[in-house]
C-alpha cells in the first residue's frame, strides 16, 4: 500500500488533464444510440406539416402493412393509458404527448410507429395517413395577444395570455424615469434560437416483464427528476424505474424537458414488453425540442446628464409557443430575469413580463443560461451602451460610473437578489488594460477619419446561478438541492457519486479534484459516477450553472464529513486525543507536531482493518447541500470588430473575456468552457435564429439553415480571470459554464453598433447577418 | 410558404383544340414533369405520383388533381392537393384562353401553399423548383399542340 502521495499537482486550481478525454478521443464514448438490447424495437414519429390544424382522421392501415411495423400509436391510444397529456416543466401547464384533437405547431408529434428496425419505423411513419383541417396559425406574439385566434382551446381561460409577472417598484420607477435628464427607451429582441446539441435526444425504454422494472437509458440532464416525473405520470413506483443517463453529447438545457419520443417509447415498451429505442433526427431536434429566448424587451433607463443611472424599467413580451413549457423554477415563471439590473447600482427598478401562446414549438429552456439570465444580461448591456452614446460618454466610463462598488457587497439589488461578491471596477480595468483599450480607441479614430468602420464593444455582465436555495427554488415541488456520496476504499482510492450529470463539462475530473483537495487523495484514483438513479444520490441534475455551486459544494461537504470521521481514526492511530488532531497540509497530525502525519490512505486502510474502538467501520459519507443563496459570477468582455461597409460583413478581430467565477477548480477546463460558450455566443450574435414564416413553417430545420460555426468562422479567443470567491460556497466557487454565452452576445453587438455609430445606426436585432448590417448601412445612407 | 407564378404561352392551335386538350386529365397528366404514374379517376379528376427532389428532400408526392372548366369564361381552373413525406401542397392554377387568327394565347397563374419539410428544407430552391414544374407543364401543353416542323 502506498502511504505517501503528493496531492498538490492535482488539487483545486490545477489544470489537470480531463480524465474522461481518453475515452472520448479514442471513440469510446458511450451514448444512447451506442446502446443496443437484443430484441429491441424502434420508434419513429409522425409530425404535423401544419402549424395549426384539427386532426380529422388518422388512418394507420398503410403503415401497418409495412413489413416489420408492429404498432401505430396515436394520442387517443395514449389517452387510454392516461398518457395523452403530461405536465410541463414547472407544472403550471400541461402538454400533449401526441396530438389530441388539434396540432398546435408545425412538426408537432401526431403518431408513433413501432417497428422491428429503424428503417421500417420511418417507412411506416411516412405512410400514416392523417387528414387535417387547417386552421389559421398565430405566429407573432404581438398578434397572439389580441386573442383573435385561440391557440389553446383545451384551457379554461379562453385567451392566449399565459401569465403576467412583475417585480420591483412600478410607481417609483415611473416617477424617476419621468424626472430623468436623459431617458432611453429601446425595443431589444433576443431572437428565438436553439441549443442544437451535437447529439440529439434519444431513449431506450426497456420494461422487463419478468421483474416489472422499467429501465430508461436516455439523454437526460436530470436523471432523478426524470425518474420522479415518470413515476408521478405513470403511477409506476419509483423503485421500479431506473434512469441511466450515459455519455451525453451536449445538453445546454435541451435535455432537461420530457419529450414525446421519451413517453411514447416508454409506453410502447410497457405495453409490448420489449425494449424500444427512439433517437431523433436533427430536424426533429431543431423543430420539436426546447427552443431558447424569444423575448421582446422594451428597455427604459433614466439617467442624469452626466450619466449616473436613476431608474430601470423593462417590459417584456415572451413567446412561449404552444405550451408553457419554459424551463423555470416553480416560483420564477420568468426565471431569474430580475438580474436585469446587471452590474449597476440602480436606485430603483421595475420589470414586468407577459407570456403568450403561439403556434410554434414550445420551449423557453435555459440554453447555457441560468433561467433567462442571458436575455436579461443582453438587454441591460445593450441598453447601457445606447445610454452611453446619448450622454456622450465612453461605454467603459459609463459602466465604471455606475457599477456596484466592492464595498457594497453583499449587495441587495432593487429586483430582489443579494449579490454575493465582486469587484466590477477591478475586472473591467484589467480588461481595458489587457486589450489596450486606449490605443484601440486611437486606432478607431484614425480609421473613422478614413471612412473605415471599426468598433469596440463592452459587456460587463453579472449572472445569478446555482439554483438553488430550497426556500425559493423547486421544480414541480422538488427542492433544488444537490448531493454527493464519497466512499474511500481500504487502499486509499475512492468512488464519488453525485446527483449531477455531465454533458461534456468534465465532472469526472473536477469533482475528483474537489474531493482530492479535501481528502488529500490522488484525483486519478477517485472514480466519479453520475447518471444512474440506482446508484447516484438524488439530485436535480446539471443545467443553469448549478453543478459547481450546488453539487460541487455537496462534494466538498461530503468529503469534510469523511475527513471528520477520518480524524477519529487518525487520533486512534496517533494515540492522541481527538481534540488534539488537526487536518493540515492534506494530512492529519497532532497539533504542534506537524512532522508526524497520518495520510488519508493510512486512515482508509485502518477504517477497514483497524478501526477506532467503539466507532463504525468503513469510510464514507453522503451530503445533501442546500445552498444558502445563489452565486453571482460576472465578467468583463471586450470585442473588437471591423465592418465592411460595402458588404455588411463583420470580422471579429479580437475578443477578450475576463471572467470572475470565484475559486477556479481546473483553469484548463474553465478556459475550455469559456471557449465553447463564446463560440455559441458568437453564433447567436451573427448566425442563428429559428424563423417561422407567415404560414407557420419553421425555416431553420437543419444545419444548412441553422448555422453552427466551424473553426473557419470562429474568432480567436483571449481569456483571463479575476477571483472574488463566493463567501458562502464551501470552496468559494461560483460556476462558469454559462458566463460566456450570457455575456458575449452583447459584446459582439455593442462592437458592431459602435462601428456603425458614425452612420447614426443605434440598434440592430440579432443575428447580425451580412444582409441585416448591409441593409442598415444602405438605409442610413439615404 | 406561399408562392405565386404567372406566365403566358402562345400556341399555334385553335381554341377548341387547346380547350379539349387541357380539359383531358390524361393529356394534362402527360404534360407534367417527373410524373411516375397517373390514374384518371373521372373526366375531371386524376391522381398523379410525382418524383420530387427539393434540396436534400427526395421522394414521391401523390397529387389529386381536379379540373374545373368554366367554358363561358374560356377559363380552366385547376386544384392540386397532395403531398408526401410529411409535407402538404395546395396549388390552385388557372388558365385563360384567347384566340386570334387561329393562335390561342394561354395566360396562366398559379398559387402554391406548402407546408412541412419540403417548405422548410427547400426554402432556398423551392421557388425555382415549383416554377419549373408549372412552366414545364404549360410549355409541354404548347409543344404537344404545336404541329411539328
Amino acid at each position: 500500500m502506498s502511504t505517501t502521495i503528493d496531492p498538490e499537482p492535482y488539487s483545486v486550481g490545477v489544470s489537470m488533464k480531463r480524465k474522461e478525454d481518453q475515452r472520448f478521443i479514442q471513440g469510446h464514448g458511450n451514448y444512447v444510440d451506442d446502446h443496443s438490447i437484443p430484441g429491441m424495437l424502434h420508434l419513429a414519429l409522425v409530425h404535423s406539416p401544419y402549424p395549426h390544424a384539427r386532426i380529422v382522421k388518422i388512418d394507420k392501415t398503410a403503415a401497418l402493412a409495412v413489413p416489420g411495423v408492429l404498432a401505430v400509436l396515436t394520442g387517443e391510444d395514449l389517452a387510454a393509458h392516461n398518457l395523452a397529456w403530461i405536465p410541463t416543466f414547472h407544472g403550471y401547464d400541461k402538454q400533449m404527448v401526441l396530438c389530441v384533437g388539434k396540432a398546435l405547431y408545425q412538426f408537432q408529434e401526431v403518431a408513433g410507429v413501432i417497428a422491428t428496425s429503424r428503417d421500417a419505423a420511418h417507412d411506416g411513419a411516412e405512410l400514416v395517413d392523417v387528414t387535417y383541417e387547417p386552421l389559421d396559425p398565430v405566429i407573432d406574439p404581438f398578434v397572439s395577444l389580441t386573442d383573435k385566434t385561440l391557440v389553446r382551446e383545451d384551457r379554461e381561460a379562453k385567451t392566449n395570455h399565459i401569465y403576467h409577472w412583475e417585480v420591483g417598484k412600478r410607481a417609483e420607477t415611473d416617477a424617476a424615469l419621468a424626472a430623468a435628464d436623459v431617458h432611453i427607451n429601446e425595443r431589444i429582441v433576443f431572437q428565438r434560437c436553439h441549443p442544437a446539441p451535437l447529439e440529439p435526444c434519444g431513449i431506450i425504454a426497456d420494461m422487463d416483464p419478468a421483474t416489472g422494472r422499467l429501465t430508461l437509458i436516455m439523454t437526460s440532464q436530470a436523471p432523478h427528476a426524470h425518474r420522479t416525473v415518470v413515476s408521478l405520470v405513470t403511477g409506476i413506483p419509483e423503485d421500479k424505474i431506473r434512469v441511466i443517463s450515459p455519455d451525453i453529447g451536449g445538453g445546454f438545457g435541451n435535455k432537461v424537458p420530457v419529450y414525446a419520443g421519451y413517453v411514447v417509447a416508454a409506453a410502447a415498451s410497457v405495453v409490448i414488453g420489449k425494449p424500444v429505442k427512439w433517437v431523433e433526427t436533427r430536424t426533429e431536434n431543431l423543430t420539436c425540442t426546447g427552443f431558447a429566448r424569444d423575448y421582446h424587451m422594451d428597455v427604459e433607463i433614466g439617467a442624469t446628464k452626466d450619466g449616473k443611472v436613476t431608474a430601470l424599467k423593462v417590459k417584456t413580451v415572451a413567446d412561449h409557443g404552444a405550451f408553457d413549457a419554459a424551463a423555470d423554477p416553480t416560483k420564477y415563471p420568468a426565471g431569474l430575469f430580475g438580474i436585469v439590473t446587471g452590474s449597476y447600482d440602480f436606485p430603483t427598478a421595475f420589470t414586468e413580463l407577459d407570456a403568450y401562446f403561439t403556434n410554434k414549438a414550445p420551449g423557453g429552456i435555459a440554453y447555457r443560461c441560468s433561467f433567462r439570465v442571458t436575455e436579461a444580461s443582453y438587454a441591460i448591456e445593450r441598453a447601457m451602451d445606447i445610454l452611453a452614446r446619448r450622454v456622450n460618454l465612453d461605454p467603459s466610463e459609463l459602466r465604471l460610473k455606475n457599477f456596484v462598488r466592492k464595498d457594497q457587497f453583499p449587495y441587495p439589488s432593487q429586483l430582489g437578489f443579494v449579490y454575493d461578491s465582486g469587484d466590477y471596477h477591478m475586472t473591467l480595468k484589467k480588461a481595458l488594460d489587457k486589450i489596450g483599450y486606449a490605443d484601440l480607441r486611437k486606432e478607431q479614430a484614425e480609421k473613422r477619419a478614413r471612412g473605415e468602420l471599426m468598433g469596440i464593444g463592452i459587456s460587463t455582465f453579472t449572472e445569478a446561478v446555482g439554483a438553488g436555495p430550497s426556500k425559493h427554488f423547486d421544480i414541480m415541488g422538488i427542492k433544488m438541492f444537490d448531493s454527493a456520496e464519497i466512499r474511500v476504499h481500504p487502499t486509499g482510492s475512492a468512488i464519488l457519486r453525485a446527483g449531477t450529470k455531465s454533458q461534456g463539462q468534465g465532472h469526472e475530473t473536477t469533482w475528483a479534484q474537489i474531493a482530492a483537495e479535501e481528502l488529500g487523495l490522488d484525483p486519478q484514483n477517485i472514480l466519479v459516477e453520475e447518471g444512474d438513479t440506482d446508484t447516484a444520490p438524488y439530485g436535480l441534475g446539471t443545467y443553469a450553472s448549478r453543478s459547481t455551486p450546488v453539487a460541487g459544494a455537496a462534494i466538498a461537504m461530503a468529503a469534510r464529513r469523511v475527513r471528520e470521521k477520518g480524524r477519529n481514526i487518525a487520533a486512534h492511530l496517533l494515540e492522541a486525543p481527538l481534540a488534539d488532531v488537526e487536518w493540515s497540509d492534506h494530512a492529519f497530525n497532532v497539533v504542534g507536531v506537524p512532522d508526524k502525519k497520518i495520510t488519508m490512505q493510512q486512515v482508509a486502510f485502518a477504517a477497514y482493518t483497524n478501526p477506532a474502538p467503539d466507532s463504525e467501520p468503513g469510510l464514507e459519507a453522503t451530503f445533501y447541500y442546500d445552498p444558502p443563496s445563489l452565486t453571482f459570477p460576472y465578467g468583463a468582455y471586450l470585442a473588437v470588430v471591423e465592418v465592411d461597409k460595402d458588404t455588411g460583413a463583420v470580422k471579429v478581430r479580437r475578443f477578450l473575456a475576463i471572467d470572475d467565477c470565484g475559486t477556479v477548480i481546473n483553469p484548463m477546463i474553465v478556459e475550455g468552457q469559456i471557449h465553447g460558450g463564446l463560440t455559441e455566443g458568437f453564433a447567436i450574435a451573427f448566425m442563428q435564429e429559428i424563423v417561422y414564416d407567415a404560414s407557420g413553417n419553421n425555416l431553420n430545420t437543419n444545419f444548412t439553415d441553422y448555422l453552427v460555426p466551424t473553426s473557419l468562422e470562429t474568432p480567436h479567443w483571449e481569456t483571463d480571470s479575476t477571483c472574488t470567491p463566493s463567501p458562502h460556497h464551501p470552496i468559494g466557487a461560483k460556476g462558469v459554464g454559462e458566463s460566456p454565452n450570457v455575456g458575449s452576445p452583447a459584446a459582439f453587438v455593442n462592437a458592431v453598433m459602435d462601428a456603425l455609430s458614425p452612420l447614426g445606426i443605434e440598434h440592430i436585432d440579432m443575428p447580425l447577418t451580412r444582409e441585416k448590417v448591409w441593409t442598415a448601412i444602405q438605409a442610413a445612407k439615404k | 410558404m406561399n408562392l405565386n407564378y404567372s406566365g403566358q404561352e402562345t400556341i399555334a392551335a385553335p381554341h377548341d383544340a387547346v380547350w379539349k386538350f387541357i380539359n383531358d386529365p390524361a393529356s394534362i397528366a402527360s404534360c407534367m414533369p417527373d410524373v411516375l404514374s397517373s390514374t384518371v379517376i373521372d373526366p375531371h379528376t386524376f391522381d398523379a405520383v410525382v418524383g420530387v427532389a427539393v434540396g436534400p428532400v427526395r421522394g414521391k408526392f401523390t397529387f389529386h388533381v381536379t379540373l374545373e372548366p368554366q367554358p363561358d369564361e374560356k377559363r380552366l381552373n385547376m386544384k392540386i392537393s397532395g403531398g408526401g413525406f410529411g409535407s402538404v401542397v395546395d396549388l390552385t392554377a388557372g388558365a385563360d384562353l384567347t384566340t386570334t387568327n387561329g393562335v390561342t394565347t394561354l395566360d396562366w397563374t398559379g398559387a402554391a401553399d406548402m407546408r412541412g419539410p419540403v417548405a422548410t428544407v427547400g426554402g432556398r430552391v423551392l421557388d425555382t423548383q415549383a416554377k419549373r414544374v408549372i412552366t414545364t407543364t404549360f410549355a409541354n401543353v404548347k409543344a404537344r399542340l404545336t404541329p411539328p416542323g
